[in-house]
């Protein structure tokens, strides 16, 4: 066990090393240099040039890149808060603090309401509820993150006033509603569907009718056999779900005018400020492939198959 | 057959009880013939593959609706552009921010005069306005003959009306002049004989066509801007979709047939790729080719070239992604097939008679793991369209004057609060579109899935 | 201790399957008593009904598949007149049943000790942890698995597929039913592991008491295992009599087909074996006389056009076929 772990986060390192390396050689792809512009000053070509040794051979800059990523130096600014450390900007300024609430309480919303309605209606075939629910989710995994956004936001917040709109902060807890339910409720639907699939699978498995024949009684076969096998596919979904989440993140942000790293990102990658670009990329890159992680260590306590000497990166 | 008879030695039933009970004579026990027996076999016609596929496939309403749904929306942004009079960059400058069937001043106005002509050269709705007028710069076709004219710069807002029954067709009349669906004055055209040769030709409307959508800031109208939008993203989920299947079913082709050290390095290869953030990368990649790309295109001249630059950056580089990231799971899919393929006798037959690895992709492999790859190129569509509007909606995919349902609802977003219905039009066709065409995906897995079969 | 009466009486049992294309008429009129501690070999090729016939016996009939008459009155009772929690109670408890496929048989994320518990559990809310647990490392090693005690924390993947088998006879006969119903336990076994597991279940049948309806398309197992035999074909007992009769006195042209395509040791030397020609027949358009007849050696006129009659040849031995109608020559003249 403690060796697969070890295995397990050394690819992790391994990946996040090549987003790196990905990161860095498109930045350089760009003609000139990436920490520069045509309107950068020369105090800051001087910058540039002294933190990144612009002048050295690619291999020893992106050397020197990465200890600086892991000293925590992410570089600087130089567009939107010209001259400002990037590290502050992201850490400091309550950016990363907004979103990765607003990303916990999605995925946990998504994972509380998706695998009970997943397992309800696959227990209620046929019924008109698992219909309604059936359609629901359908429909929800077609709808895109800022077309509901934007749905939720004339409706409560312009028609009907009830949730307050584009605050701007997220100070008030109901300010979260709307932003939580734009970005979960992809996932809900996704996970619901999931569950409901690999929950029925489950139920016509082999193993299911042994447990009827030995006279379980339904609800033990449901809650005890069925669920837990049909959670493997669902856990397995945990890492594209941070994924999405995060995505979902640079729309709702922007949607709602909520001043996370999500929306910054995409301002920054429209305003290219290289910088800010590779430190965010690298730190939200991280975040899937730790939850990747997560999600292999998760699944192996569920499963018991899965061998400890199981694939590598 | 007497034989047979031997062997029944405990014979307890009393045969005649039988016979009499049954009404039956000896000939009932003559030995039957082939034929007879044949005949009584009733054997079910053996359906091929795929049509019984086919069938499956229409016997499922909810997919046979998705279709028909996707198909009318195939016809609303290929052939719905050629039925309405507007275009998706022109700006009607009277007809600024309208709501769903609102009509501009002007609009009103010749619609109140509508049932007192038999048609319109609706010109105040053209895009421009009647600045530089030179002699013959418009013609008109009425009635087999070809009128050129030109307006005076006075007549700015103004329509020409014709009436079928006039001897005289044309006549000019000024906005101004029109009071409570009441002419007041009609100003006669004059004709001049030849038209310059870049005369435009003016349309016979018979009514203003309403804007549907409304109209947005600039005088532009929604419909056809969504129209075209639906059309542009339409365009972009099946090229990337046809991209990730020739980038996926080859490499996963390759993969699985080479086999061994080869097939073990392209799965490492296949599983990087996976494990990396692709959206990130994808958002990065935006970025970074929007110069490239355009310097790229600026330096060439080629017609390739020209068709790329013309679709622009930020289409090109959302091709380049899909084809860098996205045909991993086709590879997979298609590898796996390959691999399931390659112990089939008729492949070891095919590689017997010393068929070379090419023709036997080709001739054996590829016709056989078509349901999976139709399946996932399918279901590959509406991914593609999803991951486009969400870039326009950032601001990367798609510019102006260029419209995607991605970039509509993008522009809409400053205004959601005034006019949330310019959102609304674009994202919901965006929903129907992804619907419908998961729905026709999810359709066909179940018709060309054989392990469902029954 | 020998029981009197019957342990099982099944009366023109009938089981469709309503698909979309048709009702299929899987179990089509079938009866048979079982004494108790009995073994009863139902055979037959696939799709002849067999399995179904014993699910019904079991209540796991699946969707789209009913009862559509009949009755199953085992020890008195009649099952069909059940409710789901009485079924429940019955499952397991009275009757149980091992399949063909030990490998997909066990739920693979919980150990075989917390299975077999679970086994004893829900009958008997009553048993405490300890007893449960010995009593399932006890029936463990009836089955002839070493080292019970860690096998207990085992998971299935980390069995063999013949020690799957071995634990799911133990699940099944943990409750000491009085009926074990085994769908072709062995099939999907080495013949080597077959004949263990054969073992095994003679043993414990003989010391637990258990009667066994013996489900298999093997003929040479039914001569091992079984005192009585039921032939199926296309959802009907074609003929039913005790094991010698079948093997040695066949009376039915589908029973004898099927004797004669079965490879024997005793063979005389490169003696061919002689298939059955012919196609099962499709369940959804049953032709309209004997369902054997198109397949049929000795066929005549009347077996397409007449279901036969069911004739008793005595001492339980009953065959449904037209030849035994059959007059001999100086009769008819």
């Amino acid at each position: 066990m403690f060796s697969y772990i070890v295995k397990r986060i050394l690819a992790a390192i391994a990946t996040v090393l090549l987003v790196m390396t990905i990161t860095f050689f498109l930045m350089n792809a760009i003609p000139g240099s990436p920490f520069l512009t045509e309107k950068s000053t020369p105090q800051q070509i001087e910058l540039a040039n002294e933190k990144y040794g612009l002048n050295e051979p690619y291999i020893i800059q992106l050397k020197n890149y990465v200890v600086n990523y892991f000293k925590g130096d992410l570089g600087v600014s130089l567009k939107m808060q010209e001259g400002a450390d990037v590290g502050t900007i992201i850490f400091g300024q309550n950016k990363f603090l907004i979103s990765i609430k607003l990303g916990l309480l999605s995925l946990l919303t998504s994972i509380i309401l998706g695998i009970p309605l997943g397992c309800y209606a696959a227990y209620h075939r046929g019924s008109w509820i698992d219909g309604l629910l059936r359609v629901i989710t359908t429909v929800g995994v077609a709808v895109p993150t800022f077309v509901l956004a934007a749905v939720l936001l004339i409706v409560f917040a312009v028609k009907l006033g009830w949730l307050p709109t584009l605050s701007g902060s997220l100070d008030n807890p109901l300010a979260y509603i709307m932003p939580v339910i734009s970005l979960a409720f992809y996932d809900i639907c996704y996970i619901a569907k999931l569950t409901r699939t690999s929950m029925l699978d489950a139920i016509n498995q082999d193993y299911i009718r042994t447990a009827k024949a030995k006279g379980v009684k339904n609800k033990w076969i449901v809650l005890k056999h069925a669920l837990r096998n049909s959670l493997i596919p669902v856990v397995t979904f945990l890492g594209p779900l941070t994924a999405g989440i995060i995505t979902g993140s640079f729309v709702v942000e922007t949607t709602f005018s909520i001043p996370g790293l999500g929306k910054y990102f995409v301002e920054s990658v429209l305003n290219r400020d290289y910088p800010i670009i590779m430190a965010t990329t690298v730190l939200l890159a991280s975040l899937v492939i730790f939850m990747n992680l997560v999600v292999d260590i998760v699944y192996k306590f569920i499963d018991p198959r899965i061998t400890y000497t199981s694939k590598e990166a | 057959m007497k034989e047979v008879f031997k062997d029944l030695s405990p014979f307890h039933v009393n045969p005649d009880r039988v016979w009499t009970e049954l009404n039956l004579e000896a000939a009932d026990f003559e030995p039957a013939t082939t034929v007879e027996k044949e005949s009584m076999v009733e054997v079910r016609k053996s359906v091929s593959y795929w049509r019984d596929a086919a069938r499956r496939f229409k016997k499922n309403t909810v997919s046979m609706v998705a279709l028909v749904v996707f198909i009318l929306i195939v016809i609303f942004a290929f052939i719905g552009p050629m039925a309405i009079p507007y275009d998706y960059e022109g700006q009607i400058r009277q007809a600024k921010g309208l709501g769903p069937n609102q009509y501009s001043k002007v609009e009103e106005t010749i619609k109140s005069v509508e049932g007192q002509f038999d048609g319109f050269y609706a010109t105040s709705l053209q895009r421009g306005s009647f600045t530089a007028l030179n002699k013959g710069d418009y013609v008109i076709n009425f009635k087999g003959k070809t009128y050129a004219f030109t307006f005076t710069e006075k007549i700015k807002n103004s329509i020409i009306a014709v009436k079928a029954d006039e001897k005289e067709p044309l006549f000019i009349v000024e906005e101004t002049a029109i009071r409570n669906g009441e002419v007041l004055m009609k100003t006669p055209i004059s004709f001049t004989d030849t038209a310059k040769s870049e005369a435009k030709e003016l349309a016979l409307s018979k009514s203003v066509f309403p804007h549907v959508f409304g109209t947005d800031s600039v005088g532009r109208d929604l419909m056809a801007r969504t129209m075209y939008g639906a059309r542009v993203s339409i365009i972009i989920g099946m090229a990337a979709a046809l991209i990730v299947l020739i980038i996926g079913s080859i490499y996963g082709a390759i993969s699985g047939l080479c086999g061994g050290a080869v097939d073990f390095v392209m799965m490492r290869l296949v599983e990087l790729i996976y494990s990396v953030p692709e959206v990130l990368i994808v958002l990065l990649l935006q970025v970074v080719l929007k110069e490239p790309l355009q310097a790229w295109f600026e330096s060439s001249d080629s017609a390739f070239v020209a068709v790329l630059s013309d679709l622009g950056a930020g289409i090109v580089s959302i091709f380049i992604t899909f084809a860098l990231l996205y045909w991993v799971t086709m590879s997979r899919i298609v590898r796996g097939q390959v691999l399931q393929l390659k112990e089939q006798e008729y492949v070891t037959a095919a590689r017997a008679l010393g068929a070379s690895n090419v023709r036997i992709i080709r001739r054996h492999l590829l016709p056989n793991c078509v349901g999976p790859l139709v399946i996932t190129t399918c279901l590959q569509i509406p991914s593609a369209i999803f991951l486009e509007s969400f870039l326009s909606f950032l601001g990367l995919g798609v510019s102006a004057p260029m419209a995607s349902l991605g970039s509509l609802c993008s522009d809409a977003l400053a205004t959601i609060t005034l006019f949330p219905y310019r959102l609304l039009f674009p994202g919901i066709i965006l929903t129907i579109i992804v619907l419908s065409l998961n729905l026709v995906g999810d359709g066909l897995r179940d018709a060309l899935d054989p392990r469902l079969k029954k | 201790m020998e029981q009197k009466g019957n342990l099982l009486e099944i009366k023109n049992l009938k089981v469709s399957f309503f698909t979309p294309a048709g009702e299929v008429k899987a179990v089509d009129d079938i009866s048979y008593n079982m004494g108790y501690n009995e073994v009863m070999g139902i055979v037959g090729e696939s799709g002849s009904g067999k399995s179904v016939e014993a699910y019904s016996v079991i209540g796991l009939l699946q969707n789209p598949g009913k009862v559509t008459g009949g009755s199953i009155i085992f020890e008195g009772e009649d099952i069909l007149a059940y409710n789901e929690e009485e079924m429940r109670k019955f499952r397991g408890n009275k009757v149980s049943m091992i399949f063909q496929n030990p490998m997909t048989c066990l739920n693979p994320v919980y150990t075989i000790g917390n299975q077999l518990i679970e086994a004893l559990t829900c009958h008997d809310k009553s048993i405490s942890k300890e007893d449960a647990r010995k009593r399932s490392i006890e029936m463990l090693e009836k089955v002839g698995i070493n080292n019970a005690e860690k096998r207990m924390e085992q998971y299935p993947h980390e069995f063999s597929g013949g020690m799957r088998q071995r634990a799911m006879i133990a699940m099944a006969l943990i409750c000491k039913p009085k009926l074990l119903i085994a769908d072709e336990p062995t099939t999907a076994l080495d013949v080597t592991i077959q004949a263990q597991i054969l073992e095994v279940m003679k043993d414990l049948q003989k010391q637990e008491n258990t009667s066994i309806i013996f489900i298999t398309h093997n003929l040479g197992v039914v001569a091992e295992m079984c005192d009585k035999v039921s032939v199926m074909y296309a959802g009907k007992i074609v003929e039913q009599g005790d094991v010698d009769d079948i093997f040695y006195k066949p009376a039915h042209p589908y029973t004898k087909g099927l004797l004669e395509s079965m490879p024997r040791l005793d063979a005389v030397e490169h003696e061919r074996l002689i298939p059955i020609e012919g196609t099962p027949i499709d369940l959804l358009n049953p032709p309209q006389g004997c369902n054997f007849g198109p397949r049929c050696k000795s066929c005549m006129k009347i077996c397409l056009s007449k279901k036969p009659p069911v004739a008793d040849l005595g001492k339980g031995h009953i065959s449904a076929c037209w030849l035994h109608f059959m007059k001999k020559e100086e009769e008819v003249k």
